[in-house]
C-alpha cells in the first residue's frame, strides 16, 4: 500500500474545506466592499 | 459585456425594432443609451430584445443595478477561487507524471493521478467554465462569433480529450491547462471589470454629494426624514445651515446665503431672498431655512449634469468602431488558424498537434485589440470628472491631445466675473490688511454686492457694532469706540466734516467711482472694484505655454482692458472689441492655417464660436445653448485643470497608441508562434490573460493623478 493513495485523497478533502471556507466568507459578505470599510467608525448615520 | 461583439449584437439587436432611432452601446462602461418613440415601441420590448441577445438590461443606478452588480461580484470571487485552488491541485498531480519522466512512474499510481485531475477538473469547468459557454453558446446563436467561441472550443478539446485518454488508460491529459485556463481568464476579467466599475463610480461622485436623508414638513408641522428619492414638487422641506439642497426649489422661509460652486462653478456665495429659485447640489451657508420643491431629484439641475456625463460614457467613439470590425473578424481568423495548424501537425507529427491547435485558440486577444481605445478614454473622462471638467463628447479627448492653439474669452473666463477688492489709497497709521478687516466687519450684516466682494476679508476679531445701513450712500459702525464710515466720497467726508477741527480730505478724480473708508478724522483708505483676474490664471496660462500651445485672447470687451489682462499674463496676442461674428471668423481664419483650436468660453455670447472650434470649453455656468455647443464643461472655475485635462488627453492619445501597438505585435508574434507548436498552451492562457491584463491596466493608469498611489 503507498502512502500517496492516503495523502491525495487528504489534499483533496483539505481543497474542498478550503473551498468552503472562501464560499463562507464571500458569500457573508466580507468580499463586497474593500475600500470604504475603514470610514465606517466615522459614518454616524449608521450607527 | 466583454468586447466589441458583445455590443455590436446588443446595438444590433435594439436598432433592429422599429420606432428606435438610434442606439449605442459603450464596452468599456456597459452602459447603453437607446433613442425611442415610445408610441412606436414600448419600452418593454427593447429590454425583450436586449435579453434575447444574451444579456442582462438593468436600469442605470438604484437597488436592482447595485444588488445585481453584488451579486456578479461574489459569483466572480467565488469562481476565480475555485479555479485558483483547483489550478494548483491539478498542476501538483499532472507534474508527478511530468517529472516521473524518464524514469518511469508506476502506471497504478499514475492512473490514479489522472482519475485524481479529472476529479477536481469536472467541477472546476462546470463551475468556473460556464461564463465562456453560455457566452460562445449565445454567440453561435445569434451568428456572430465572439471570443468566448475560441476559449470554449479550447476548453471543450482539452477537456474531451483528457477524459478520453484517462479512461482508455493511454495518452497526453490537459487537466492542468484546462484548469489554468479557466483561472487566468477569470482572473484577467476579474480585474478588467473592478477597473471598469471603479471609473464609473468615480464620475458619479458628482451624484453622491446629495444628503441621504431630507427633512420633510408635513401639514401638521411636524417633520420627518425622508430618502431624497422620494420628494415631490411641492414638498416643504427643512434645510438646516451647512447642508447640501437635495432638489431645485423655492425659498419660502428665511433669506440665506447659498454656495452653487459644485453645479455653476460659481465660487463666491451668492445671497438668496424669499420667493427666489434655488439649485439643487448647492450648499446652504446661511441660515436654516423652509423651501418648496420645485422638481423631483431626478429631473434637477444636478440630475441634468450627471446625466450628461452619462450620454458620455454610453456613446461610442468612432475610433473604437473600427477596432470592433477588426476584432470580429480576427475570431473566425483565429479558429481558420487553429484548424490548419491541426491538420498541418497531424501529418507532421500528430501528437503535436492538439497542443498546437489549443495554444492558437486560446493564446489569440482580439479582446486587447477591441478594449484598446474605450477603457482608455473612460479612465481619461473619470480622472477629468474629478478634477471637474466634464466630458460632453467622446471624440472631444482626442481632438484636445491635438490642440496646439488656445483661444480664450476674457470675462467670466481669465476674470473671475465677480469684483475684487483692490486698496487705491491708504492715509493714516492703519495697514492695508486692517482696514480691508474693518471694511469687511463694517459690510458684514449687508448683501449689497460690494459687501460681498469685501466678505473674503472678514476676520472674526474685527466686530463693528450699532451697524447701520444709508441706501445708496453706504455703511455706518463702531469698531473699538471709534465711529467709521464706508461708502461713498460725500458720504465719508461728512462724518469728518461734522467733527470739529477736522479738515475735509479730498481726492482728486477718484472720488466719484471709489468706495471709501474714514473716521471722524477723515479719509483712511479708498478701495476701488475690479473685475480681476483669477488667482490662477497666470499659472494656468504659463503651464498652457508649458505644453506649447500658444495663448491667444479674443473678447468683446474694451481693448484697453484686454491688453491689461494681456499684458498680466504676457499675452502678446490680445484682441478687444470683438463681435461674436469676429470671434468667429477669427477662429475660422486660424483653423484653415491649420491650427486645432481649443476655445474657452464663458458662452454667454459664445455659443458659435464654441461649436467652430475644434474644442471648446464652456466655464459650466454659461447659458444653456453655450453648454450644449461646448466639448467640455469646466465645473470648478480653475484654469489650471484645463493644463491638466491637455496633458491628460495626450495621456490618453499615448496609451491608446499603445495598447494598439501592443495588441497587434502581441497577436502577430504569438500566433505564429503557437501555430509552430513553441508556446505550451498553458502559457497561451497567461499570454492571452497578460496582454488583455496589460491594456487594461495601462489605461487605468491615466484615471490616477501623476504620482498619486491608488
Amino acid at each position: 500500500m503507498n502512502i500517496v493513495f492516503l495523502l491525495i485523497p487528504l489534499g483533496m478533502v483539505l481543497m474542498v474545506a478550503a473551498v468552503a471556507a472562501l464560499f463562507w466568507a464571500v458569500n457573508s459578505g466580507q468580499y463586497d466592499d474593500l475600500d470604504d470599510v475603514d470610514r465606517c467608525p466615522l459614518d454616524s448615520d449608521e450607527l | 459585456m466583454r468586447c466589441a461583439n458583445c455590443s455590436r449584437a446588443v446595438t444590433r439587436a435594439v436598432d433592429s425594432l422599429p420606432g428606435v432611432e438610434r442606439v449605442s452601446v459603450n464596452v468599456a462602461t456597459g452602459r447603453a443609451a437607446v433613442d425611442w418613440h415610445p408610441g412606436t415601441v414600448p419600452l418593454k420590448k427593447i429590454l425583450d430584445a436586449v435579453t434575447r441577445a444574451g444579456f442582462k438590461p438593468l436600469p442605470l443606478g438604484g437597488e436592482t443595478a447595485a444588488s445585481a452588480q453584488r451579486a456578479e461580484h461574489r459569483l466572480a470571487l467565488k469562481r476565480i477561487g475555485l479555479a485558483g485552488l483547483g489550478m494548483m491541485q491539478t498542476m501538483m498531480f499532472v507534474y508527478c507524471i511530468y517529472a516521473a519522466g524518464s524514469h518511469g512512474i508506476d502506471p497504478a499510481i499514475a492512473q490514479y493521478l489522472k482519475l485524481a485531475g479529472l476529479l477536481i477538473a469536472t467541477p472546476v469547468l462546470v463551475y468556473c467554465g460556464s461564463p465562456f459557454f453560455t457566452g460562445a453558446l449565445r454567440d453561435i446563436r445569434r451568428g456572430a462569433l465572439g471570443m468566448d467561441v475560441p476559449v470554449a472550443l479550447a476548453l471543450t478539446i482539452a477537456y474531451t480529450a483528457s477524459v478520453i485518454n484517462t479512461l482508455r488508460g493511454a495518452g497526453e491529459i490537459y487537466f492542468d491547462s484546462v484548469t489554468m485556463f479557466i483561472f487566468f481568464l477569470l482572473a484577467g476579467r476579474f480585474v478588467e471589470m473592478t477597473v471598469r466599475q471603479r471609473n464609473l463610480s468615480a464620475t458619479e461622485a458628482l451624484a453622491r454629494s446629495l444628503p441621504s436623508t431630507v427633512a420633510r414638513i408635513a401639514a401638521d408641522g411636524t417633520a420627518e426624514r425622508i430618502s431624497p428619492e422620494l420628494i415631490r414638487p411641492g414638498d416643504l422641506l427643512s434645510i438646516p445651515k451647512g447642508a447640501v439642497i437635495p432638489v431645485d426649489c423655492r425659498l419660502v422661509e428665511g433669506d440665506t446665503v447659498v454656495d452653487e460652486s459644485l453645479l455653476t462653478g460659481e465660487s463666491t456665495a451668492i445671497t438668496k431672498r424669499t420667493g427666489e429659485s434655488l439649485l439643487g447640489g448647492a450648499i446652504n451657508v446661511g441660515r436654516p431655512m423652509r423651501v418648496i420643491a420645485t422638481t423631483r431629484t431626478s429631473e434637477s439641475m444636478l440630475a441634468s449634469l450627471v446625466g450628461l456625463l452619462e450620454r458620455t460614457q454610453a456613446a461610442r467613439p468612432s475610433i473604437t468602431q473600427a477596432a470592433d470590425r477588426v476584432a470580429s473578424w480576427f475570431v473566425v481568423l483565429t479558429v481558420s488558424l487553429a484548424l490548419a495548424a491541426a491538420l498541418f501537425w497531424l501529418f507532421a507529427e500528430p501528437t503535436r498537434a492538439l497542443p498546437a491547435a489549443l495554444a492558437v485558440l486560446v493564446v489569440t486577444c482580439p479582446c486587447a485589440l477591441s478594449l484598446a481605445t474605450p477603457a482608455a478614454i473612460a479612465a481619461a473622462t473619470a480622472r477629468l470628472a474629478r478634477l471637474g471638467l466634464l466630458v460632453t463628447r467622446p471624440d472631444a479627448l482626442e481632438r484636445l491631445a491635438l490642440v496646439d492653439v488656445m483661444v480664450i474669452d476674457k470675462t467670466g473666463t481669465l476674470t473671475a466675473g465677480a469684483p475684487v477688492v483692490e486698496v487705491t489709497d491708504i492715509k493714516g497709521e492703519y495697514s492695508r490688511d486692517a482696514l480691508l478687516q474693518i471694511a469687511a466687519a463694517l459690510e458684514s450684516v449687508s448683501d449689497h454686492p460690494v459687501a460681498v466682494a469685501f466678505r473674503p476679508h472678514a476676520n472674526t476679531n474685527v466686530t463693528a457694532g450699532s451697524l447701520q445701513e444709508f441706501p445708496g450712500k453706504g455703511m455706518e459702525g463702531r469698531i473699538n469706540g471709534t465711529g467709521w464710515r464706508l461708502g461713498t466720497h460725500q458720504f465719508v467726508t461728512e462724518l469728518a466734516n461734522s467733527h470739529a477741527g477736522a479738515s475735509p480730505a479730498t481726492v482728486a478724480g477718484a472720488a466719484d467711482t471709489g468706495i471709501f473708508l474714514g473716521t471722524p478724522q477723515g479719509l483712511a483708505a479708498t478701495f476701488s472694484l475690479t473685475d480681476g483676474l483669477r488667482p490662477d490664471a497666470a499659472l494656468a496660462v504659463e503651464q498652457l505655454r508649458g505644453l506649447g500651445l500658444q495663448v491667444a485672447i479674443a473678447s468683446g470687451d474694451e481693448q484697453a482692458r484686454v491688453d491689461a489682462a494681456a499684458r498680466q499674463l504676457h499675452i502678446q496676442d490680445a484682441l478687444g472689441r470683438l463681435t461674436p461674428q469676429q470671434k468667429l471668423a477669427l477662429v475660422q481664419q486660424r483653423q484653415a492655417a491649420g491650427s486645432n483650436i481649443l476655445m474657452v468660453g464663458d458662452g454667454i455670447n459664445d455659443g458659435p464660436v464654441l461649436a467652430a472650434a475644434s474644442v471648446s470649453c464652456a466655464m459650466a455656468r454659461g447659458s444653456a445653448i453655450a453648454q450644449a455647443a461646448a466639448d467640455l464643461l469646466l465645473l470648478n472655475d480653475s484654469l489650471t485643470t484645463l493644463a491638466e485635462a491637455i496633458r491628460t488627453a495626450r495621456q490618453m492619445r499615448a496609451a491608446i497608441r499603445q495598447n494598439l501597438a501592443w495588441a497587434l505585435a502581441y497577436n502577430l508574434a504569438a500566433v505564429p508562434l503557437a501555430a509552430m507548436g513553441w508556446i505550451a498552451p498553458w502559457v497561451a492562457a497567461i499570454g492571452m490573460s497578460m496582454s488583455s491584463l496589460l491594456v487594461v491596466l495601462n489605461a487605468a493608469r491615466l484615471a490616477r493623478p501623476r504620482g498619486a498611489r491608488p
